[in-house]
């Protein structure tokens, strides 16, 4: 049984929690400020959209979220552990098991099939043949590739290599799903397809979405986005609010 | 399905493994097949030189030795020569009266060394008849046969049935004259012994000198090399008073020889590993230089370094071990073949039979060679992949996603 004083608790941490986060690269001795002193919270179930220019450091701060790049200074608390003072294996067996990715160029495994690809991260996590199998065909029925289990990567469409990422992604039961720019390489009907699959993931599962992207179309669709501006957070909106869109696309375009 | 995956990314640049196979394979079949060649040679050149005259072991006296007289004969050698040759390892015995003399035609003269034996036990213990080129050993002529060398003969411009006068030593010191006629030219793989060796019965030595059955050296043949350590110790322990001799021994250079293939091998070796530590090396990285994104996308979703290094490691080691193989197959298959067909060398005859080579050469290889080679092949390409495989531990995910390759 929950005490009152721990549902508080509960309601107050979020699954991810940036406190003063920068990201400081060495580009021939000149150092750039990608992330700039980043507050952020977000909470379970967001479907978030970082946005911003190109440089703006969206990549960045999703790569220091993901533990894929360590910050130069800050704290990153996931799941209230901070993992902004992990070691390698540690972050790696971290992400293993609390982040799904996808990234813009699908980037699955060329020599595997979809359901392979899949079943690849749950072996990682040392799920046994069968249950993983089982799993993996269920993965990729939820994003309507139910046919095209045995499929090698080649043998898909981009849209198709997307929503094997998606599966991929969602394969380890990550508590949240990283995606950059997800449509980036996608046609309309394809990407609205894609975000289709993942707002219904979001919606029936509540699994988290944060997004790096350009794509007025993810923007359209995120609950919340935060606009990036030379490294910090230059806004922090729910879409839905007057102008936002037009605000953001403008933004964009800078 | 770590294997699985280094399995199927083995077979996705086909070319580039198969480079990697061939030269595996070739590396490990032309190291096989030319250490066979070395030893084979090595072991035709043995086995020509205890056939041709020398046997296993020699028995002398200590005197004899120390200078090549007839009177230095084996006391009691006839006896000697008897139990020696009850010996069960022992195939045969031959005991020989060895005289250094001078062989003289009606045209020129040579200094040679006089073999007395007798020709019955003699084809029990070297292989002097299956050299005759010329007329038949022993047979066709009664009085005083005697076989020359096809180099002598030429020297001394004799032919088949000529005449030949024999001068030397007796034992009792003084200077003997005997003819003899020419029943057999034969000719060995070695220049130099047919040049200074003639083969005559030892009774017409005793008739000519006017003398006892003496011998000076009893030849020894035994029914396998393997025999050779321990009924030398033998014969060495039991006639002290005598010198006891294998051909090691004998035949010092020879062992020279085997010590020289090692390095030699060993240098080869040295070399064909080197070049194929390079070439996988080189191959293997641009294996992994090609799939940078892809390990960094490994290693974002979770995959552990050390699993990411394993994997490189396994495809070089499927890679290593199909080349190893098929390698040994096609070594084995080669050795076996010219182990029973033989090498013709008979172009280099004359520089090899100055060298008392043989100009058939029959590769072979012991077993354990097979296993020590495939071994280090097999090693070498996995050290060929740790460098490119520790490139693969280095990777920073955040930038290998971002690489395009």
């Amino acid at each position: 049984m929950i005490k009152e004083n721990d549902k508080q608790e509960i309601k107050i941490m979020a699954l991810i929690e940036l406190k003063k986060v920068s990201k400081i690269y060495d580009e021939n001795a000149v150092p750039v400020r990608a992330v700039n002193e980043v507050d952020l919270k977000i909470e379970p179930g967001e479907f978030t959209a970082i946005v911003g220019p190109s440089g703006s450091g969206k990549t960045t701060l999703l790569n220091v979220v993901g533990g894929l790049d360590k910050p130069t200074s800050g704290t990153i608390i996931i799941n209230g552990t901070d993992i902004s003072t992990f070691k390698t294996d540690q972050m790696i067996s971290f992400r293993l098991h609390n982040i799904g990715f996808v990234f813009q160029a699908y980037n699955l495994i060329p020599v595997f099939t979809a359901k392979e690809n899949v079943e690849f991260i749950m072996l990682l996590q040392g799920i046994p043949k069968e249950e993983r199998e089982k799993k993996a065909i269920e993965l990729l029925e939820s994003v309507d590739l139910g046919d095209r289990v045995n499929s090698k990567p080649t043998e898909l469409s981009g849209g198709q290599q997307q929503r094997v990422a998606v599966a991929r992604a969602l394969a380890s039961k990550p508590s949240f799903v990283l995606a950059d720019e997800p449509t980036a390489n996608l046609d309309s009907v394809t990407a609205n397809n894609l975000l289709d699959i993942m707002e219904k993931l979001n919606k029936d599962h509540q699994m988290t979405f944060v997004f790096s992207t350009h794509d007025a179309r993810v923007i359209k669709r995120a609950h919340r986005v935060v606009t990036l501006k030379d490294g910090a957070i230059d806004s922090d909106l729910p879409t839905g609010q007057a102008g936002v869109e037009k605000e953001i696309v403008t933004v964009n375009e800078t | 399905m770590l294997l699985a995956l280094a399995w199927k990314n083995i077979w996705r640049n086909k070319k580039r493994s198969l480079i990697i196979l061939v030269a595996i394979t070739l590396g490990l079949w032309a190291g096989l097949f030319s250490v066979a060649v070395m030893i084979g040679s090595w072991d035709t050149t043995v086995n020509s030189t205890i056939d041709r005259n020398l046997s296993h072991i020699q028995i002398h006296t200590k005197e004899f030795k120390d200078e090549s007289l007839i009177s230095f004969f084996i006391p009691d050698g006839n006896n000697i020569s008897d139990e020696i040759s009850d010996l069960k390892e022992v195939k045969d015995v031959s005991a020989r009266v060895l005289i250094e003399g001078m062989a003289s035609s009606p045209s020129s003269s040579r200094g040679v060394n006089i073999i007395g034996i007798d020709p019955d036990r003699e084809k029990n213990v070297t292989t002097i008849e299956n050299y005759i080129v010329e007329g038949e050993y022993f047979n066709g002529i009664k009085r005083n046969p005697i076989l020359v060398g096809k180099k002598l003969a030429d020297k001394l411009g004799l032919k088949l049935h000529s005449k030949i006068v024999l001068s030397f030593q007796s034992v009792d010191t003084t200077l003997t004259y005997a003819a003899f006629r020419i029943v057999g030219i034969y000719k060995t793989e070695s220049t130099p012994f047919d040049e200074a060796h003639i083969f005559v019965r030892k009774s017409d030595l005793y008739k000519t000198m006017n003398s006892q059955p003496i011998i000076n050296e009893i030849a020894i043949r035994l029914n396998s090399s393997e025999y050779l350590d321990t009924t030398y110790t033998l014969l060495k322990e039991k006639y002290s008073s005598l010198f006891v001799e294998s051909w090691k021994d004998l035949a010092p250079e020879l062992e020279m020889t085997y010590e020289f293939l090692i390095v030699e091998m060993q240098i080869f070796l040295g070399i064909i590993l080197a070049a194929l530590l390079f070439g996988i090396t080189n191959t293997m990285l641009m294996s992994v230089l090609d799939r940078v994104r892809e390990f960094g996308v490994l290693i974002a979703v979770g995959m552990k370094r050390i699993r990411v290094f394993l994997l490189i490691m396994i495809e070089t080691i499927i890679l290593s071990l199909f080349g190893g193989i098929i390698g040994m197959a096609l070594g084995t298959f080669t050795i076996w073949y010219f182990s029973d067909k033989g090498i013709d060398l008979s172009l280099f005859s004359e520089g090899l039979s100055a060298w008392g080579m043989p100009t058939i050469l029959y590769p072979i290889l012991p077993l354990y060679f097979y296993g020590v080679l495939t071994t280090m092949i097999i090693i070498t390409g996995i050290l060929a992949a740790v460098y490119p495989s520790i490139k693969t531990i280095k990777l920073r995910p955040a930038d290998a996603i971002r690489t395009y390759g």
